[in-house]
């Protein structure tokens, strides 16, 4: 299955979904006008890669300075499709990057590791 | 004899107007006005004393309230029917009073949709912070609804970084509108 990148701009994140690699990042800004729209790609994308690999580890890294409600909601959703294949057996880590005075990103972070047990989780507090 | 020069952050913004102003928007607004204007708000905040939890918390609630009027005001430069590349009518207004940021938004809304949303907003008045963070972990894991653009998480996550209880009203507005104001406190 082929990388799927997606340049960032100033309201969502750059995309950097290497499945060739196992590596998975979205880095910086989420506010779109439709999140729903701007996500609902990169689920489609991720569900249908998740579908090809079994016992394997895929690492996904994610650095975002701030989301809006209705990107939480749908990255809520990429979570719970990540868990499903951690469920079934593969190895998910998840690399939970948060500004060390966003409590708002840490707390979301920790509730994605609460409701979804079976993926790895580290949180990284960044010095602003 | 020259008075005592004046702190920097303690000259008032906008001549003419309340000092207390940091920041006021009034009239159409894009998700391309409010990337942009959303930088005017950050590095506004970046020059006043003002922690990095609570410049976090302020600009997530501008960006809510700026997205809902384009989401939801009645007044429409775009077809109403559009569901992308909005632009609608509001405002959202930004001001610094004894150590406490109140960010106030307006939009018109029809009467029906005042009516939907009085039951959204009333309970987020009473609900301790607890109840708050119990209620937005639950509108998380629900199923989207269909009437929403957005998450239905909006008005949750303004309340849960508002210190005090979120204030709204609804007032007679032109062509048979109601005026929405809602306003949070950090």
């Amino acid at each position: 299955m082929e990388k799927f990148y997606l340049a960032a701009t100033s309201n969502t994140p750059e995309v950097d979904f290497d499945f060739p690699a196992r590596r998975l990042l979205l880095k910086g800004e989420s506010y779109p006008e439709s999140a729903a729209a701007f996500y609902g790609d990169i689920l489609n994308k991720t569900s249908a890669f998740l579908d090809t690999i079994t016992e394997e580890t895929v690492q996904i890294s994610v650095q975002l300075n701030y989301f809006n409600s209705s990107s939480t909601k749908m990255l809520f959703s990429l979570f719970d499709r990540l868990n499903l294949a951690a469920e079934e057996g593969n190895t998910i880590v998840l690399d939970w990057h948060h500004d060390i005075d966003d409590e708002t990103i840490l707390e979301f972070g920790l509730e994605l590791a609460e409701d979804f047990p079976a993926i790895e989780f580290h949180a990284h507090a960044i010095e602003s | 004899m020259n008075p005592p020069a004046e702190h920097e952050s303690n000259k008032p913004c906008f001549p003419g107007l309340d000092p207390h102003l940091i920041f006021f928007y009034a009239g159409y607004f894009s998700q391309n006005i409010i990337n942009a204007i959303g930088d005017a708000v950050r590095l506004r905040l970046e020059q006043t004393e003002t922690s990095g939890s609570a410049r976090r918390k302020i600009f997530s609630t501008f960006i809510e309230m700026a997205q809902n009027i384009v989401h939801y005001s009645s007044d429409s430069l775009t077809p109403p029917d559009q569901a992308t590349l909005e632009m609608r009518a509001g405002s959202v207004m930004v001001s610094h009073v004894d150590g406490t940021f109140h960010i106030i938004c307006a939009n018109p809304v029809d009467p029906s949709f005042a009516e939907q949303l009085k039951p959204l907003l009333e309970p987020l008045r009473v609900m301790s912070m607890e109840q708050i963070k119990d209620a937005y972990r639950k509108t998380l894991r629900a199923e989207t609804d269909e009437n929403s653009k957005g998450a239905g998480l909006g008005f949750l996550t303004i309340a849960k970084d508002s210190s005090a209880p979120i204030e709204y009203g609804f007032e007679p507005a032109a062509n048979n509108m109601q005026m929405f104001t809602l306003k949070a406190t950090i």
